[in-house]
């Protein structure tokens, strides 16, 4: 079989659905665990604008009910993130990561500002039409190996086609990952600093999960 | 090398790649959110085209992750242009407030779905008494509506475990589920329209 993520150290099987450790798998999950326990007892930073030429500043309040459904949010995403992590189906990996793309919309659209908000838009159309390759590149792999499994697909009896496989990191670049957000510089502006921490977590995390599925297919 | 399975393949993504396009020229935001909605369908062809019971496994929850998602996205939408709900009373067409027709076809509605019986049936009936409620901007008490709902579904359930502790009894258990349904889905729908003519 091949271990590119380290000799398996535990199974869980639920049916024919089984979710296992490697030492790779294990310490993301680990550090996904870690930064939900993190962002669980955080409080958000208040961001303090300063007005130059002046001795004056302002600090911007954030109102409770927000505070709480981005934390609901960040901590959503944190356990998406760790299911994304250790499943060892492709099709609970892509319906993981495309619930990490909801959390993140959820985390930067709670801020109540036009332009923020704006930007959550046009992140969800990218992340809505990463689906589409995503649920594809997994119906083929199903279609083509007659398997979702990796274990069963590590063991390199069926080969998955190149394309399936070049679909599978285009979606999850759409959904679970942010480049495309990365760049509007406004949403990192945003205040309610230890959430918007959780976004970039989750891509890297699931950057990560994608290329040892990926190589281990 | 081109079996069925290549070819069906070969036109979703046709498909997907025309509603892309028409996503790269599309400049109104709310445009753009139904033109994702539309190549959301391409992608559940995709997976239909696996062609076995996994297939329906897996285009469940792919759509439901969808449908969230696409559900959230209008919601943020909403806040984003700065849209308030507004109040529905009923449609106000004053044809359909004062004639008897609309109690003629809910009532046929109503009868058919009777005939239909099960989820269907619930279904239909209970979009005569939406049609009926809408119509007549209905006001009134639900709570009774609400308990009708839950004790059907109490039976609905109830005849499940006939079903699996005595099934001789299949036939009684068979009816009950029948009604149940029916009476469930019947009140549900009534609710739904009762409820779109009372925002806030």
């Amino acid at each position: 079989m091949n271990e590119i993520g380290g000799a398996p150290l535990f199974f869980l099987e639920f049916g024919d659905i089984v979710i296992y450790f490697t030492p790779f798998t294990l310490t993301l999950f680990l550090l996904a665990l870690v930064f939900s326990v993190f962002v669980l007892v955080s409080r958000p930073e208040r961001q303090i604008d300063i007005a130059f030429g002046g001795d004056a500043y302002y600090a911007k309040e954030i109102s409770l009910s927000e505070l709480r459904f981005r934390r609901f949010m960040s901590i959503a995403c944190g356990l998406a993130c760790m299911g994304a992590m250790v499943t060892g189906d492709v099709f609970d990996f892509t319906l993981f990561v495309s619930l990490v793309g909801i959390c993140n919309v959820g985390i930067v659209a709670a801020v109540r500002s036009r332009h923020v908000q704006n930007a959550a838009y046009q992140y969800g159309l990218v992340a809505l039409a990463g689906t589409v390759p995503m649920f594809a590149a997994a119906a083929m792999v199903a279609a083509t190996t007659g398997t979702l499994s990796m274990l069963e697909l590590a063991k390199g009896t069926a080969t998955v086609p190149v394309a399936a496989r070049a679909l599978l990191v285009l979606g999850v670049m759409g959904e679970g990952m942010a480049p495309f957000y990365a760049a509007k510089a406004e949403m990192f502006r945003a205040p309610g600093a230890p959430y918007v921490i959780m976004c970039s977590l989750s891509s890297l995390l699931i950057f990560l999960r994608v290329a040892e599925v990926i190589l281990l297919i | 090398m081109w079996n069925e399975y290549s070819i069906g393949l070969a036109a979703a993504f046709a498909c997907a790649l025309v509603a892309f396009l028409a996503l790269v020229w599309e400049r109104d935001d709310l445009h753009k959110l139904l033109l994702v909605d539309l190549v959301e369908t391409a992608a559940l062809a995709v997976i239909a085209l696996i062609g076995t019971d996994l297939s329906e496994a897996l285009i469940l929850p792919g759509l439901v992750v969808g449908i969230a998602e696409l559900l959230a996205l209008s919601q943020i939408y909403l806040v984003k242009e700065g849209y308030q709900q507004h109040r529905v009373k009923g449609l106000n067409i004053e044809v359909i407030m004062r004639s008897p027709a609309t109690v003629i076809i809910a009532t046929i509605l109503a009868v058919y779905g009777i005939i239909l019986s099960g989820f269907t049936g619930g279904a239909i009936a209970g979009l005569g008494i939406v049609f009926l409620l809408m119509s007549r901007s209905f006001s009134g008490d639900f709570h009774v509506l609400e308990m009708a709902s839950g004790i059907s579904w109490a039976l609905w359930v109830a005849a499940f475990f006939v079903f699996m502790f005595a099934p001789e009894w299949w036939y009684l258990a068979l009816m009950g589920a029948a009604i149940g349904i029916l009476m469930k889905v019947i009140t549900k729908m009534s609710l739904v329209g009762a409820m779109w003519g009372d925002q806030e």
